[in-house]
């Protein structure tokens, strides 16, 4: 790898994230630069969804900061109240720097296709209609579903709303890609054509932080590694690197048992 | 003669001139109890307790009591009051008409909240979630996302209560207003003979609601595209299957 300073696209430094008595993210720091892919692995219950989403507020950390592209998101973290951002603007502008991809894709019913695509770059970006259309038709080609563009969510397979639902989030051409377990709600036999998408965005080298199952993926794609255990960053490192050579007994442990399922 | 059609149809059209007035009434006490039947609706959803309190109070009111007494109240009740009486609004409140329009409005209001609030509340939360992903506003995500899809998923409920909103424009009669039921009234007073008027009466209502329900239809299916372009789709596969069977 050449040896140049790349700069940091995303940033969290002791987060700490708790629902009512329970903390779930124990001081958990971590640093993407511009063009990793970060795989966010970790049993259920670890806090890796809960650590994902307070990249773009969907949850607010209790303490710990969180930066996208450089920029702090100021918050208002006063003990004895709920953790709010202090400016909502602020966390709405980041937001579209950094897109997320759901579990369960959550494409707006009520819309069609191509719709849901420029809904973002329309309404929140005021971007042209013209220009919005135009790029969101070649983001569907793209994904292979230019042909399903009128049709609505409900009318769509689960791999074909999943691949829709990259394309919103590409359409509002964000810095950093977050996918939330991207695949856990398909059938497996539609599992591959989305993540053939991912594995084609990672190679264009675009910045992306994913939860995920998929062991084989993620070694496969991602360049850098973090492994959760009950809200702590047991181990991470370049993804190579962990595989081959697992230091801590969690993440073996993790990996034999994934091995032992997936066969 | 125990029914006699000529003054079966002269009643239809006595009736008839009751018409305009009573879908005035239905159409304004809908017209404004929505209006305050969404602020109604905001409050209960808004999760803060001071907002939520009074609404929850208000439609406990106006939904555990009779429209009749309520209109009772308001036409004869209020005058008790000299402060009103002398006040301005004494013009609006001395007016059957007024008071009338106020009840019928003050009641919808009350069911109308709670359907509007079914409708907000039936919104996925993941798709909210993803508008907010998105950067989108509280206002712009009311607007572009909560809106439309509340909106198509409350009307099946609220059309029931524009139905009955048009029904109780009767309950006007029992404080001078000449609606449709005001001049039956009238009319079998003056004939004793009830049948003819109230069926002539129940058919009028009969096709005005016929009208309304058939108007929420139109606009449910204007505002399902996948639904109606489904159900094109699976009747084309009923015809199929019908073919080869």
């Amino acid at each position: 790898m050449p040896n140049v300073v790349r700069a940091a696209a995303v940033s969290l430094s002791g987060i700490r994230k708790n629902f009512g008595p329970l903390e779930v993210l124990h001081g958990v720091s971590l640093t993407a630069h511009e063009g990793d892919v970060v795989s966010i692995l970790g049993s259920s219950g670890s806090g890796k969804s809960t650590l994902l989403r307070c990249v773009n507020m969907l949850e607010v950390p209790n303490s710990g900061n969180v930066s996208i592209m450089g920029e702090e998101i100021s918050l208002d973290q006063r003990p004895g109240r709920a953790p709010r951002p202090a400016d909502p603007k602020q966390v709405n502008k980041l937001r579209e720097r950094a897109a997320m991809v759901f579990q369960s894709f959550n494409l707006w019913s009520h819309l069609t296709i191509l719709q849901n695509v420029m809904e973002a770059p329309l309404h929140v970006q005021g971007r042209h209609r013209n220009e919005c259309r135009a790029e969101a038709e070649a983001l569907l080609e793209r994904v292979g579903i230019a042909a399903k563009r009128n049709s609505y969510p409900s009318e769509l397979s689960g791999g074909q709303q999943q691949r829709a639902a990259i394309a919103r989030a590409l359409a509002m051409r964000p810095d950093v890609l977050l996918f939330d377990e991207p695949t856990s709600a398909l059938d497996p036999e539609l599992v591959g054509e989305v993540l053939k998408v991912i594995r084609d965005l990672a190679a264009e080298g675009r910045t992306m932080l994913i939860v995920t199952h998929e062991m084989a993926f993620a070694r496969d794609v991602s360049t850098r590694t973090v492994f959760l255990h009950q809200g702590l960053i047991t181990e991470e490192g370049p993804t190579s690197e962990m595989f081959a050579n697992p230091r801590s007994d969690r993440f073996r442990q993790f990996l034999r048992r994934d091995g032992a399922s997936s066969h | 003669m125990p029914f006699d059609l000529t003054f079966l149809w002269q009643t239809f059209v006595s009736l008839l001139s009751g018409i305009p007035l009573a879908l005035e009434l239905a159409a304004l006490s809908v017209a404004t109890g929505s209006l305050l039947a969404f602020g109604l609706a905001l409050m209960r959803v808004s999760r803060r307790w001071w907002l939520d309190l009074p609404a929850r109070f208000y439609i406990f009111a106006f939904r555990g009591t009779p429209l009749l007494v309520q209109i009772y109240i308001i036409y004869y009740g209020l005058s008790q009051f000299p402060a009103l009486r002398h006040s301005f609004l004494w013009p609006v409140f001395r007016e059957a008409y007024w008071c009338a329009l106020a009840a019928l409005a003050l009641n919808t209001a009350a069911y109308s909240a709670e359907i509007m609030r079914g409708g907000l509340l039936s919104v996925p939360a993941g798709q909210i979630e993803a508008a907010r992903a998105c950067g989108m506003a509280r206002i712009l995500l009311f607007r572009r996302i909560i809106v439309p899809q509340a909106t198509r998923q409350m009307l099946p409920g609220y059309s029931n209560e524009v139905i009955l909103m048009v029904k109780s424009t009767s309950l006007a009669s029992t404080i001078t207003i000449m609606e449709i039921t005001g001049i039956a009234a009238k009319l079998i007073s003056e004939s004793y003979r009830p049948v003819e008027v109230f069926i002539s009466a129940g058919a009028i209502y009969l096709s005005l609601n016929f009208i309304v329900a058939r108007l929420f239809a139109l606009l449910e299916w204007s505002l399902w595209p996948e639904r109606r372009k489904n159900r094109l789709q699976s009747n084309i596969v009923e015809k199929k299957g019908e073919l080869h069977a």
